[in-house]
C-alpha cells in the first residue's frame, strides 16, 4: 500500500516535472512562431508602404502633367518629365485618360448625349437628354448595333420622330455622330414645343387644337373691350425648331388681322416662344 | 322616338354602370339640370332605365344624340371588347401637316362615297386622340347603331386602333382611312388586346423601358427595402442580374396589359426520338398561345424568377420589342433555328 502510494506520488511528481519542462519548450516554440508571424507582417507592411509611396508619387506627377496639358492643351509637351521614357509615356497616357473622362463628364453635365458600350463592344446605348429653358425634361435612349451592320435595335423614342428616315438621310452607317446630332435636335425641339404647350395650358388660354407631335397649335383669344374672338393658328413645320413657321389669325372682325397691332403680334409670335408672347400680349392689353 | 331608337337607348343605359351614369349624362348635356335632378341614381337599373327613357322621349332625342351618348361612354370606358392595331404605310409629303378639320372632312366624304348609308361621328379627345364612331348600313337599310365600329387615331402617328369590323366592311374602312390620312397603304400591326391604352402605350413606346446607363438615376438607391438584416439571400447577385435583364426585355414598373401572345408555327418537326413525326413530309402546323390577365408581367416574372432562361429568348422579347402579339414562325433553310416572319395584310391604293 505504501509502496504504491509512494510510487504514485513520485510518479506523479515526475509527470508534473515532465509537463513543466515541455510547457517551457512549448512557450518558447510559441514565442518563436509568434515572432516569425510578426516579422512577416512587418515585411508585408513595408512592401505596402513602398507601393503607396510609389502611387502617391505617380499621382503627383500625373497632376503636374494634367496641369501642363490643360494649360497648353498640347499632349506632346514633355518638358516636365525627367523620368525614364517608359514611365513618362505611361503617365502621359494616364493623364490623357483622366482628361478624356473629365471631358465626357462635362459633356454629360451640359446635357449632351452619353454613350456606353453594351454586348462586349458590339453595340452602344446612347442616352439623349432633352432640356428647354434650363430645365431638364425627358431622357430618351437608343440601342444601336455596330457589328455586323449599323442598325437601331430598341429605343424609347416616340414613333412620330421618324428615326429610320433620319438614319437614311444622315447616312448613319458612315457618320453616326451626324445621325445622333440630328436626332438630338429633333428630340430637343419636340421637348421644347411640348413644354411650351404645357406652359400655355397653364396660362388659362383656350387650346382649340394640338397634336402629339406638337406641330400644330390653335388658340382662342378674346380681345378685351369688344370681346371679339380671334383664332390663332401656329404651324411648326420645321421639326428641328421650337418656333413656329407660320402664324395665322382669323376673326369675325375682318379688319383685325390686318391692323398694325395684330401684325406686330404676328411677328411677336414668330420670334418669341408662345408662352412668353402671350404674357407680352396680355400686358399690352391685346388679349384677355 | 321609334322602336329601334328606344331599344338602343335601353341597351346603352343597361350597359353603363350606375356609378358612372350621372357623370356621363352630365357630359352629354342633352338633359336639363332639372331633369337630371329628378332622377334618383341609387335606384335599381330597371327603374332608372324607365325614367331615363321617359325623359328622353320628352326631349325627343334623336338616334344621333343617343349615338353621341354611347360615344362619350365609350371614350371614358374603352376597355370593352377587343381592339386591333393597324399601321399606316408610306406617308405622303403633306401627311405631317394634316389638320383635324381637314381629316374629318376627308374621312367623312371618302366613306360616304364608298358606302351610301353610314353614320359617322368624329370627336377629338383631350389627349389629342381622334375618336370615330361608324354605324354601318348596306345600300337599302338604315345604319345599324347596335353594332358600331370605333376607330381611334392619333394624327401625325401612323397607328390606328379599331374595334370589331366585319371582313366585308374592313376594306372600305381601310380605304377611307388611307386616303384621309394621306398615306399609301395600311397593314395589320398584329397587336390586339382588350385594353386600348395598353396597346397604345406599347406601340408609342410610352411604357417604362430600362436601358443600361453610365449614370444610374438617384431613385435607384431609394429602392433598398429594409428587410430583416438577419436574413441573407444566397445568390442575391444572380437574382439581381436576372431581374435587370428581365426588366430590360419587358420594361419596368407597371406594364401595359396584354391578354395573350400567339405563335403560329409552320416549321418542320424535329425530334430525333420520334421517327414517325420527323419523317412526315410538309410543315408541322401548330399554334402556341400564352394567355394571362397581364401577359407581359407574367413573362417578366418568368424571366426574373428563372423559369425562362436568361438572356430572354428573342421570341418572348419580341412582344415588347416589335410591339406585336401575333407571330408566324417559319423555318429558314438551312439550319435548325427558326425565323420570325411577319404575316402581312397589305391593302394598297392605286393613287
Amino acid at each position: 500500500m505504501e509502496r504504491t502510494a509512494a510510487k504514485g506520488v513520485l510518479s506523479h511528481l515526475c509527470l508534473l516535472e515532465v509537463q513543466a519542462r515541455s510547457r517551457r519548450n512549448q512557450t518558447q516554440q510559441q514565442q518563436q512562431s509568434r515572432v516569425k508571424e510578426l516579422k512577416a507582417q512587418l515585411e508585408a507592411l513595408i512592401v505596402r508602404k513602398e507601393r503607396l509611396k510609389a502611387e502617391i508619387q505617380a499621382h503627383k506627377e500625373l497632376q503636374k502633367l494634367r496641369l501642363s496639358m490643360d494649360k497648353q492643351n498640347a499632349p506632346e509637351e514633355d518638358e516636365n518629365m525627367d523620368d525614364d521614357s517608359e514611365n513618362s509615356t505611361l503617365l502621359r497616357t494616364m493623364a490623357r485618360h483622366t482628361q478624356l473622362k473629365d471631358l465626357l463628364y462635362a459633356h454629360h453635365l451640359i446635357g449632351g448625349y452619353d454613350i456606353i458600350r453594351i454586348r462586349q463592344g458590339k453595340g452602344v446605348c446612347v442616352s439623349i437628354t432633352t432640356a428647354y429653358e434650363a430645365i431638364y425634361l425627358d431622357t430618351y435612349n437608343l440601342e444601336i448595333n455596330l457589328k455586323p451592320k449599323v442598325r437601331i435595335n430598341r429605343h424609347n423614342i416616340p414613333p412620330f420622330i421618324p428615326l429610320n428616315v433620319l438614319a437614311e438621310q444622315t447616312n448613319v452607317e458612315r457618320d453616326i455622330n451626324g445621325f445622333l446630332d440630328t436626332v438630338t435636335q429633333h428630340l430637343n425641339a419636340f421637348a421644347g414645343r411640348k413644354q411650351q404647350l404645357k406652359l400655355v395650358k397653364h396660362k388659362s388660354v383656350e387650346v382649340m387644337e394640338s397634336n402629339v407631335l406638337c406641330s400644330i397649335l390653335v388658340l382662342l383669344f378674346t380681345v378685351p373691350r369688344e370681346k371679339t374672338a380671334v383664332l390663332c393658328t401656329l404651324e411648326y413645320n420645321d421639326h428641328t425648331r421650337c418656333l413656329p413657321t407660320r402664324v395665322l389669325f382669323e376673326s369675325e372682325d375682318k379688319q383685325l388681322p390686318d391692323s398694325p397691332q395684330w401684325k406686330k403680334n404676328c411677328n411677336l409670335l414668330m420670334e418669341t416662344p408662345v408662352h412668353r408672347a402671350l404674357l407680352i400680349m396680355r400686358k399690352a392689353g391685346n388679349i384677355v | 322616338m321609334d322602336v329601334s331608337t328606344k331599344c338602343l337607348l335601353q341597351r346603352l343605359i343597361r350597359r353603363i354602370p350606375s356609378h358612372m351614369l350621372k357623370t356621363t349624362l352630365d357630359q352629354w348635356s342633352r338633359l336639363t339640370a332639372a331633369q337630371i335632378q329628378s332622377v334618383d341614381f341609387t335606384e335599381s337599373k330597371r327603374t332608372l332605365t324607365e325614367k331615363l327613357l321617359a325623359i328622353c322621349e320628352e326631349n325627343e332625342c334623336s338616334v344621333s344624340q343617343i349615338a353621341e351618348l354611347e360615344m362619350i361612354h365609350m371614350i371614358e370606358n374603352p376597355n370593352v371588347g377587343m381592339w386591333y392595331a393597324f399601321q399606316l404605310l408610306e406617308p405622303q409629303d403633306d401627311a405631317c401637316t394634316l389638320e383635324l378639320i381637314q381629316f374629318k372632312e376627308q374621312f367623312k366624304s371618302h366613306l360616304h362615297q364608298l358606302l351610301r348609308s353610314v353614320s359617322i361621328k368624329i370627336k377629338r379627345h383631350t389627349d389629342d386622340a381622334v375618336w370615330i364612331r361608324i354605324a354601318w348600313g348596306d345600300g337599302i337599310s338604315r345604319p345599324n347603331h347596335l353594332k358600331p365600329t370605333y376607330v381611334v387615331h392619333y394624327l401625325q402617328t401612323s397607328y390606328v386602333f379599331v374595334t370589331s369590323v366585319t371582313s366585308k366592311l374592313k376594306p372600305l374602312l381601310s380605304q377611307a382611312l388611307v386616303l384621309s390620312t394621306k398615306h399609301h397603304g395600311i397593314k395589320d400591326a398584329n397587336l390586339s388586346g382588350r385594353n386600348l391604352m395598353a396597346i397604345r402605350d406599347l406601340l408609342m413606346n410610352q411604357y417604362q423601358q430600362v436601358f443600361p446607363s453610365k449614370y444610374p438615376s438617384l431613385l435607384a438607391e431609394e429602392n433598398q427595402t429594409v428587410s430583416n438584416p438577419r436574413i441573407e439571400k444566397e445568390q442575391a447577385q444572380m437574382a439581381a442580374d436576372r431581374h435587370k435583364m428581365a426588366c430590360e426585355a419587358f420594361g419596368d414598373g407597371t406594364l401595359p396589359q396584354l391578354q395573350s401572345a400567339v405563335y403560329k408555327l409552320e416549321t418542320k418537326f424535329k425530334d430525333p426520338t420520334n421517327k414517325t413525326m420527323t419523317d412526315r413530309e410538309g410543315t408541322f402546323k401548330c399554334v402556341v398561345k400564352f394567355a394571362s390577365t397581364n401577359i407581359l408581367e407574367s413573362l417578366r416574372h418568368c424571366a426574373s424568377s428563372g423559369i425562362a432562361s436568361i438572356p430572354v429568348a428573342p421570341l418572348l422579347s419580341s412582344v415588347t420589342l416589335k410591339a406585336r402579339n401575333r407571330f408566324v414562325i417559319t423555318d429558314s433553310d438551312p439550319g435548325p433555328s427558326s425565323q420570325i416572319h411577319q404575316a402581312q395584310n397589305n391593302l394598297t391604293t392605286d393613287s
